[in-house]
């Protein structure tokens, strides 16, 4: 059963990002990129790492996406004005890419086995997540929200109208 | 391990759809010329590598890995923010977001 649900959000997670890869409306690309992000949550899900799935629907679908409808609907797109890739670097990425694929996929699958399957979930409490943030981790935490704050003023200088100074 | 064992086993199914996710995102980040586009594809390369990341932790038993996937997320989200403030000004400039207009720097 468990299979099944795996399999079945799996296979809607590649679908929806291949939704968002190959349309050729923007907008329809966004709303595949949400599809695909709560695909992913429920595959955190499975995994048993609840916290990163909340994380992931709050941040991720939540607020992430938003933005990306929100410029989506501002840039105003009334036709597609983008032009078509040319064939020959469809090709050349596409086979670097499978290369690159088939590489991590052969190193990555002769570790499956190395690994050991633990059947516990209580390592991704939030107890415990929080315990090592703030406790281990407490100084890239601390420089993580210096980071931001100079990413707000940031955003702020960078997205003012054309010609304003910032007072 | 024999082949058909491996097929049926979760943890290569899972490895298999973060390297394919991970594939698809860098698909598009090489091919489409959508400037928006791009950056969604960046974030699926990026939410590739933490599907990897929870996975090996989750299988690891080790709380690390969870951690740093908290650490990704917050980036990833200013990441997004910084981009859309420049693919904004961008379009401010150009009247489009295709990537191929932009060739001032390469004179």
């Amino acid at each position: 059963m468990k299979e099944a649900v795996f399999t079945f959000f799996s296979l809607f997670t590649l679908l929806t990002a291949a939704g968002v890869v190959l349309s050729r409306n923007v907008i329809y690309s966004a709303f595949n990129l949400v599809l695909c992000f709560f695909g992913l949550a429920t595959l955190y899900l499975l995994w048993g790492a609840t916290f990163i799935s909340m994380v992931q629907i709050l941040i991720y679908a939540g607020a992430i996406v938003v933005l990306f409808v929100f410029v989506v609907m501002l840039l105003n797109f009334e036709k597609p004005n983008e032009r078509k890739t040319r064939l020959p670097i469809i090709l050349l990425s596409s086979a670097g890419v499978w290369t690159f694929a088939l590489i991590l996929l052969r190193v990555l699958s002769k570790s499956v086995g190395e690994i050991p399957v633990l059947e516990t979930t209580a390592r991704a409490s939030v107890r415990t997540v929080s315990k090592l943030l703030f406790s281990q981790y407490l100084w890239p935490f601390e420089v993580l929200t210096v980071f931001l704050l100079a990413l707000i003023v940031g955003i702020f200088v960078l997205a003012r109208p054309e010609g304003e100074e910032v007072k | 391990m024999i082949l058909a064992e491996k097929l049926t086993s979760m943890a290569y199914w899972s490895h298999f759809v973060s390297i394919a996710l991970f594939a698809l995102g860098l698909l598009g980040f090489l091919t489409r010329r959508n400037a928006l586009i791009v950056l969604m594809s960046l974030e699926l390369m990026l939410n590739a590598v933490n599907l990897l990341l929870v996975q090996i932790a989750m299988r690891t038993g080790t709380s690390e890995g969870i951690v740093l996937v908290v650490f990704v997320i917050t980036v990833a989200a200013a990441e997004v923010a910084v981009g859309l403030g420049i693919i904004l000004n961008l379009y401010r400039m150009k009247k489009t977001v295709d990537l191929g207009s932009f060739r001032n720097l390469s004179g």
